[in-house]
């Protein structure tokens, strides 16, 4: 029963928490021995589990870290499903684009996430990888298998030469280099008549459709083919990302080389290297795509092409090969399955794009922490006004605070603050200056123990510069290694001027609480 | 250019003249140091007192000399010489430990192993930063490992195991609680999951550096400062060992369960209780097992804990030391700098018996290391006992900065110095005092004097009393001595401690320092027996005689105490950890081994504040013949109502008389203290029941008493009941109260024969009305 004398500060609306799950939670192994399996060639599980006691109930909670290995699996079963199941041969040849942009963008992201190096001439790697294949069968009469192994060289080849400048110049400007090369090579292709340029596309190039197989088959096949390298361009991200070159690259983005460097990182080697793994990989693409469709197209130079493969990953989101196989996903369907819709499909996919850098960072696959971090900007301005109007803390802070006693203390300090507040006046404070080393009244007592009792972190003390000459206030940190900040330049010239300083202080922050 | 800044200390503090004592250094942004050997006179630099008072001494140590940075190994680990690599051989083995991890989440720590941080080399049985159990091996190259699943949780005992087959590369982790209702934090009713049982084969086959070594508790790691041994475990170690096979879940559970040495195939076992005897326990950890690999102890883990197996029955580890096998380990703990001697000093043979220092210099620099010369051959009537114990136990008390309770404790607002900052920005740099926690929130209980010791210094301030304590405190008394040329000699606590009361002996009159609050049995017992066969002892302190500590005979330089459940303690011992393992003495207060100081002294601790002191009235006692000569020339005023040290003679800490606690039938209550304030509150070992009003506006018992009583053979005490008392002598240029008062007293107990005053010992006369 209160007694009416001590008020509780107004209770703000208080609501009920606390979630019960859906699913029963993984427990820990506890008393069964967990044999735990590894990668082959690696230190790590397919699946990173913690293992760690629910604060609520204490149980040890088995969970998994990160999901997206389960989420790959389920979408690639769509993909390998849906499609051939459900769709007609246009409908799968859109996959196949879609699968084939996919590997683009992924190997891409290795450069344009992983590295930080702004490349634009990806599609023209594939470019150069389609033509350089193309040109080998169709005038050396390689056939398919060959040309996917010189693919590669073709793209390495091509890599060494647009990852020379990469160590030099800063990111615009490199951007806008391989734009050129792009165009350059476009330029080439549309006029040199060896390359085709009468047919628009050199064509007659060997493709890895049996001859005996239906049109829907052919399509399945180059489907399923397609799928598979961009399984493949996924296990090499994986690879080079997760390894010591992607951490180095990482170690090194753009604008902190200088700072890398100094930590012993050889940058320049790991861009290189990374740009000739990339550059191989989408030449293979190349060669397949010139596998593909018998040959290649200058339309793999053209600037729409490039901006295109752009929507893709800014819609996804750089870095992550997530962002990047959605956003091909988003772009291919609008470009190539809403057909119909003509060129106001482009429109809409810059209205995506516009949408996706105006309101998302990172991308659509940023979203979720993007409102993450929304609700706990909410949260904890709400918990500022619930504190600032009595100190209350609400039932779903209290689930964050360990030590509930620190929940009572607060509740505690709050009443004696109050108290304590009504004690304090000008002839409280000039007792206080007047009576160094002298008894002092039960009032001034109340409020002096209250200051000394304070915990140490930012609790006043005094820096004796010079004895019986110079002190400053200070506050303590609380923390071993951290040494008290000097809290004002006031100077006093005696301990007791120092102390009444400080008890000056002290009522303010009471005052003020 | 960097601050120049100088911190020393010297290997002994109690030398003969003629005797040789190295000082160690280590200097900041300076090469060279210049030396001086000093006297000290005075180092309370108040106004209204002498100020700091030094006077040089020609010595051939009166120049430049080098000095360079050196560096501290803290921490405890125990290091296992194992010249022929016998536990780092190349076939299959197990590690296991009974551990009790204070603080597992506190980034990563080694349990046992061979270790080399800087060459990632070796393999080690440890907590990673996620407080989980892990197993790590590293060849120099590659490094791999396999944790846990559950994290540990603090202050619960564990049995944990690793064992490793390099044929298949598989590790089995082993991790079972061994909680008992009383060996840990928590009940068993917790619903935790402690268990963890892992299996998963590593790619890495650890090849041990050759520089390494194993170690428990530790790592060793190569910088370029020097060979250090890092990642210190915080927490206890119960018994340990190591197989040379690997053992699996079912062998691994027989041996959580025997607790023993296993039949076969021990490389090592460290049986943590073998060794032990009645009187104490040393630093080295057994090997029970056929190689005989024997650890050290460094910084001086403390032994003795209480085990896994405690059971709650046995209250010391004299009753069962099968159940108190436990060894904590604190990261911070130090005991030794091990710094190399900067200079060596000869003291001159002519050298008078006092106070002096080696003073180093370097620019606005300087640094004082005191050390206290005793005569060869005793001579002087008096002798001042510095309180060397008490200052270890105070040795770089950081609680002004680091502990909430200590404003509340003095009522001031605590005051620091650059000395005070730079030591707590270095992370406790010197190690902690016995008023301090480790860094695990466990007291420290071993302090230190080879160490730099910030507040041993002439001039340093305390932060938390505002003022000055202990040894800059008790020059305040070498002044006072000096200023009325008495002849006197210095001994210091070591000396008694060593020699009982043979060292006082020789003396008519002991004068102690202002605080002489620690004491061994036998600095107890040379007091006692100095008193019984005529000594006098000048008790011009408070609180003193309270906590019982031990040293080790070897090595006097390091102190035991542990804070039992009563008294003024910054910390309590946990439960059956009560006992010194230097001595096997129970610790805590004398009062509790039926020791009070009153009984000595006549007077004990009563209540301690930092607020203000007050003067002393005389009492009607002090008007009988028998005493009344001792306020010769005094008059019937208050006496010391002034003082250096807050403001008057009586206060700061305060002893009281007490019939119920010892004071001997016969004291004479001559002087009391005026009224204290509230922040006098009475301590909390007379206090049975809590009731307001314990402080000194309302609580009879908050005073200081001085006191005075007669032994056998002429033997006398007087007691002064304050530790501000000292600090009054030199005011008004020792003109004074309290000075001439303490000159009366010593001038007649300096003297031969009967005491003055000691025919008047007939009643009062009762025909006179």
């Amino acid at each position: 029963m209160s007694t009416g004398q001590q008020s509780t500060p107004a209770t703000p609306e208080i609501g009920l928490v606390g979630r019960s799950r859906l699913l029963p939670p993984l427990r820990a192994h506890g008393d069964r021995t967990w044999r735990r399996w590894r990668v082959p060639f690696t230190q790590r599980g397919a699946l990173d589990y913690i293992t760690a006691f629910n604060p609520i109930s204490l149980v040890a909670e088995r969970r998994i870290v990160d999901k997206r290995l389960l989420w790959w699996l389920a979408a690639l079963l769509v993909l390998v499903i849906v499609p051939p199941l459900f769709g007609n041969d246009s409908f799968i040849g859109a996959g196949t684009t879609f699968a084939m942009f996919s590997a683009i963008n992924i190997v891409w992201m290795l450069t344009i996430g992983t590295a930080g190096i702004f490349s634009l001439a990806t599609l023209a790697v594939v470019g150069v990888g389609a033509y350089g294949t193309a040109y080998l069968s169709v005038y050396w009469g390689f056939p398919w298998w060959a040309m996917w192994i010189a693919g590669p060289f073709f793209g390495a080849g091509f890599g060494v030469l647009i990852a020379l400048p990469a160590i030099r110049l800063e990111g615009f400007y490199y951007a806008l280099l391989t734009v050129g090369v792009a165009e350059l090579c476009r330029v080439w292709v549309v006029q040199s008549r060896t390359l085709g340029a009468a047919n628009n596309g050199l064509y007659g190039a060997d493709g890895f459709v049996p001859a005996d197989m239906s049109t829907t088959g052919g399509i399945t096949l180059g489907y399923f083919l397609a799928l598979a390298m961009m399984v493949a361009a996924l296990a090499l991200y994986t690879y080079v990302n997760g390894q010591r070159l992607g951490r180095l690259l990482r170690a090194a983005p753009e604008k902190h080389e200088a700072f890398a460097e100094a930590l012993g990182i050889n940058y320049r080697a790991a861009r290189i290297q990374v740009f000739l793994i990339s550059s191989a990989a989408l030449g293979f693409v190349g060669a397949f795509y010139a596998t593909l469709l018998h040959g290649a197209s200058p339309s793999l130079f053209t600037m729409d092409q490039l901006l295109l493969l752009l929507a893709m990953i800014v819609i996804g989101g750089i870095g992550t090969t997530e962002g990047a196989v959605a956003g091909t996903l988003i772009v291919v369907l609008l470009d190539k399955v809403f057909i119909g819709l003509g060129p106001l499909r482009l429109v809409l996919i810059g209205a995506i794009m516009l949408g996706t850098v105006l309101f998302l960072r990172g991308g659509i696959f940023g979203v979720a922490a993007q409102f993450k971090n929304w609700t706990a900007k909410r949260r904890s301005e709400r918990r500022a006004v619930s504190r600032g109007k009595g100190g209350i803390v609400m039932p779903e802070e209290a689930t964050e605070i360990h030590d509930k006693q620190n929940i009572a203390i607060g509740l505690f300090q709050l009443r004696l603050r109050g108290e304590l507040k009504a004690l304090v006046n000008d002839a409280l404070i000039e007792e206080h200056r007047t009576t160094p080393r002298s008894r002092r009244s039960d009032n001034l007592e109340r409020v002096l123990n209250y200051f000394r009792m304070a915990p140490m972190a930012e609790k006043y003390g005094v820096l004796m510069v010079k004895p019986f000459a110079e002190y400053r206030i200070v506050a303590i940190s609380g923390r071993r290694g951290v040494p008290p900040r000097a809290v004002d330049d006031q100077m006093f010239t005696t301990p007791e001027d120092a102390d009444h300083g400080v008890f000056l202080k002290r009522v303010q922050d009471l005052m003020e609480s | 250019m960097a601050k120049i800044r100088i911190s020393a200390y010297t290997d002994k503090l109690s030398v003969k003249p003629g005797e040789t004592l190295s000082v160690m250094a280590s200097a900041d942004a300076v090469s060279t140091v210049r030396a001086e050997l000093v006297r000290l006179i005075h180092g309370d630099e108040t106004p209204g007192g002498p100020g700091f008072v030094e006077q040089k001494i020609a010595s051939d140590i009166e120049r430049e000399w080098k000095v360079g940075k050196q560096y501290i190994q803290k921490g405890n680990f125990i290091r296992v010489a194992d010249p022929s690599m016998k536990l780092t051989a190349a076939g299959p083995f197990t590690l296991h430990a009974f551990i009790w991890p204070s603080m597992p989440d506190s980034g990563r720590q080694t349990i046992m192993g061979h270790w080399s941080v800087d060459a990632t080399q070796g393999f080690a049985l440890g907590i990673n930063p996620s407080g989980r159990l892990e197993f790590w091996a590293g060849d120099g190259k590659t490094t791999d490992a396999v944790a846990a699943e559950v994290p540990l949780v603090a202050r619960i005992w564990y049995f944990v195991a690793a064992s490793f087959d390099p044929a298949s590369g598989k590790v089995t982790l082993y991790q079972e609680p061994v909680l008992t209702r009383y060996n840990s934090l928590l009940s068993k009713i917790v619903p935790y999951e402690y268990r963890s049982h892992v299996v998963e084969s590593i790619r890495v086959r650890p090849s041990p550096a050759d520089k390494a070594s194993f170690l428990i508790g530790g790592s060793s790691e190569s910088n370029p400062r020097g060979s250090f041994v890092s990642q210190c475990f915080s927490g206890k170690i119960d018994r340990c060992g190591v197989q040379s096979t690997a053992l699996d879940r079912a062998a691994l559970d027989a041996l959580r369960q025997a607790g023993a040495m296993p039949a076969a195939n021990v490389l090592a076992y460290w049986d943590t209780t073998a060794g032990y005897t009645d009187r104490g326990i040393g630093d080295t950890v057994v090997d029970t097992g056929p190689n005989r690999l024997h650890g050290e102890g460094i910084n001086r883990p403390v032994r003795g804990q209480t085990g896994y197996n405690w059971n709650g029955r046995s209250d010391s580890f004299r009753m069962a030391y099968g159940e108190y096998g436990g060894i904590e380990f604190h990261n911070d703990a130090l005991t030794d700098c091990h710094w190399t001697p900067t200079l060596t000093l000869t003291l001159p043979a002519d050298l008078r018996s006092g106070v002096y220092a080696v003073k180093l210099m370097a620019g606005e620099a300087e640094e004082y290391t005191p050390f206290f010369v005793r005569p060869i051959t005793p001579r002087a009537p008096i002798c001042l006992l510095i309180p060397t114990a008490s200052y270890l136990a105070y040795a770089n008390i950081a609680t002004a900065i680091d502990g909430q309770i200590s404003q509340g404790v003095t009522a001031q607002v605590g005051t620091f110095s650059d000395a005070d900052i730079e030591v707590y920005k270095n992370n406790v740099e010197f190690g902690p005092s016995t008023y301090d926690l480790h860094n695990d929130g466990a007291g420290a209980c071993y302090t230190s004097y080879r160490r730099p010791i910030i507040n041993m210094r002439p001039k340093y301030r305390s932060g938390g009393v505002g003022g000055c304590w202990q040894f800059p405190a008790d020059l305040s008394i070498v002044a006072w001595l000096e200023h009325h040329n008495y002849a006197y000699d210095v001994l210091t606590d070591e000396d008694v401690h060593r020699e009982g009361a043979a060292a006082l002996a020789p003396y008519k009159v002991v004068l102690n320092g202002t605080h002489n609050e620690y004491y061994s049995e036998k600095m107890m017992d040379a007091t006692e027996d100095y008193l019984e066969t005529g000594g006098r002892v000048c008790y011009l302190g408070a609180n003193g005689y309270y906590w019982v500590v031990g040293f080790r005979d070897d090595e006097p330089w390091i102190m035991e105490v542990r804070k039992l459940e009563a008294g003024s303690r910054a910390w309590q011992a946990k439960a059956g950890e009560h006992y010194l393992a230097s001595t096997g003495e129970r610790s805590g207060l004398w009062r509790h081994r039926n020791r009070a100081p009153q009984k000595l002294t006549g007077v004990g601790f009563t209540a301690e504040g930092m607020d203000y002191a007050v003067p002393y009235v005389r009492m009607p006692d002090s008007y009988h013949r028998s005493v009344a000569w001792m306020f010769d020339g005094l008059g019937d005023g208050v006496i010391g109502d002034f003082g250096l040290v807050l403001g008057g003679a009586a206060g700061s800490e305060i002893d009281r008389y007490d019939l119920s606690l010892g004071t001997p039938p016969h004291t004479r209550l001559v002087a009391t203290s005026e009224g204290f304030s509230d922040n006098y509150p009475l301590v909390q070992e007379e206090v049975y029941f809590m009731t307001p009003g314990l402080g000194g506006t309302q609580h009879p018992l908050v005073r200081a008493d001085m006191t005075y009583f007669t032994t056998h053979n002429n033997g006398a005490v007087f007691s002064t009941g304050s530790i501000a008392f000292g600090s009054a002598l030199p005011c008004k240029n020792f003109d004074n109260s309290v000075s001439k008062l303490l000159k009366n007293v010593v001038d007649a107990f300096s003297k031969p024969g009967k005491l003055p005053g000691a025919e008047f010992d007939q009643p009062e006369n009762r025909w006179q009305a």
